[in-house]
């Protein structure tokens, strides 16, 4: 985990995404983001990566956290932030 | 129950079980929303229902949702990057993520409002079910294309674009007026989806006592909620 160009030692934080339902398997499983992120950043990422505008996005433990949580506070969490993404097919979650 | 076979619905027995579990742990848990309380509607003005002795709904009134108050300072909103572990050079914001305006926006001009929710259940859906009111500070109450003002960015969009988390505004199964809720066509689905992901049912089965909970994570979101991360900690 290196510091790379980040201004101040800003903690990045290894997610984990796993596809579940219908949702297309990205070929990247993990990546590194940092903590001060807002999940909304996550969130708008893999829509965009996946062309889908309504996914589901959600931790283990069955928790769809807020977009407005930070990334670090997540992995503080108890759940230690491994994400799901699901797509229901004519159904959309879209304020995810 | 099973994980696999489970269709995502709960049935009023578990409602009762799920809902007194959420008002229990927000109890417990440390945040300033107001409780979760169960009201039993008295007999003469619920016509629908056998006469059930734990008939009734959650209610959390007086919420005050201000939509900017609680914005923290955004931190370096524009210099983060998210890099891949495998090729630490790549960031996915390099070219076309100059700007990040989107969700994160919240109107100023917005007042502050009170809000009620209940939490009913549906038996044609098998599922909870958000009614929700609004209301100024002087008790007015707010029309729906107010009350759509006062949502997130991010939620006011889903509401138009997908095909479930749409408002109807009907009568309150109990109170037999008109209040706004959120349709609960799609949430079986959805629900089913989100109990996938817990990888300790694989040998315990659906978490039904936390059902509302989980529930609770997804729809809080379109009023911008933030459900405090420890009402899933063990007790």
């Amino acid at each position: 985990m290196s510091g790379t160009e980040s201004p101040s030692a800003v903690r990045k934080v290894v997610v984990h995404l796993r596809a579940t339902g219908d949702a297309p398997i990205l070929k990247q499983a993990k990546f590194k983001i940092p903590g001060t992120d807002k999940f909304a950043k996550v969130i708008d990422f893999l829509r965009r990566q996946l062309h889908r505008d309504t996914l589901f996005v959600y931790v283990n433990s069955a928790f769809s956290p807020n977009p407005d949580e930070s990334v670090i506070d997540l992995y503080n969490s108890p759940w230690h932030i491994m994400l799901f993404i699901g797509v229901l097919n004519d159904l959309g979650v879209a304020f995810i | 129950m099973d994980v696999g076979s489970w269709d995502g619905t709960i049935s009023w027995r578990d409602f009762n079980v799920a809902a007194g579990e959420l008002a229990e742990r927000w109890k417990r848990s440390k945040h300033a929303f107001p409780p979760w309380t169960w009201v039993v509607p008295s007999p003469k003005r619920h016509l629908g229902f056998s006469s059930n002795q734990i008939d009734g709904y959650l209610a959390l009134e007086r919420l005050r949702l201000t939509g900017s108050t609680e914005k923290d300072t955004p931190l370096q909103e524009d210099s983060c990057e998210v890099t891949q572990v495998e090729k630490e050079e790549t960031t996915f914001f390099e070219e076309d993520e100059a700007v990040d305006t989107a969700t994160l926006v919240e109107s100023i001009e917005v007042g502050v409002h009170n809000y009620d929710f209940h939490i009913a259940y549906s038996a044609s859906y098998r599922v909870p079910v958000l009614f929700f009111r609004a209301y100024k500070i002087d008790g007015q109450p707010l029309v729906l294309e107010e009350i759509e003002k006062d949502l997130p960015a991010s939620s006011a969009k889903g509401l138009l674009e997908s095909k479930w988390t749409f408002i109807t505004q009907e009568d309150h199964p109990y109170l037999n007026r008109p209040w706004c809720k959120l349709h609960p066509c799609g949430t079986s689905e959805w629900m089913k989806l989100l109990f996938q992901s817990d990888t300790s049912m694989a040998n315990n089965g659906v978490a039904i006592e936390l059902y509302i909970v989980s529930w609770l994570s997804v729809v809080g979101q379109v009023f911008g909620l933030r459900i405090p991360s420890e009402l899933l900690d063990c007790p």
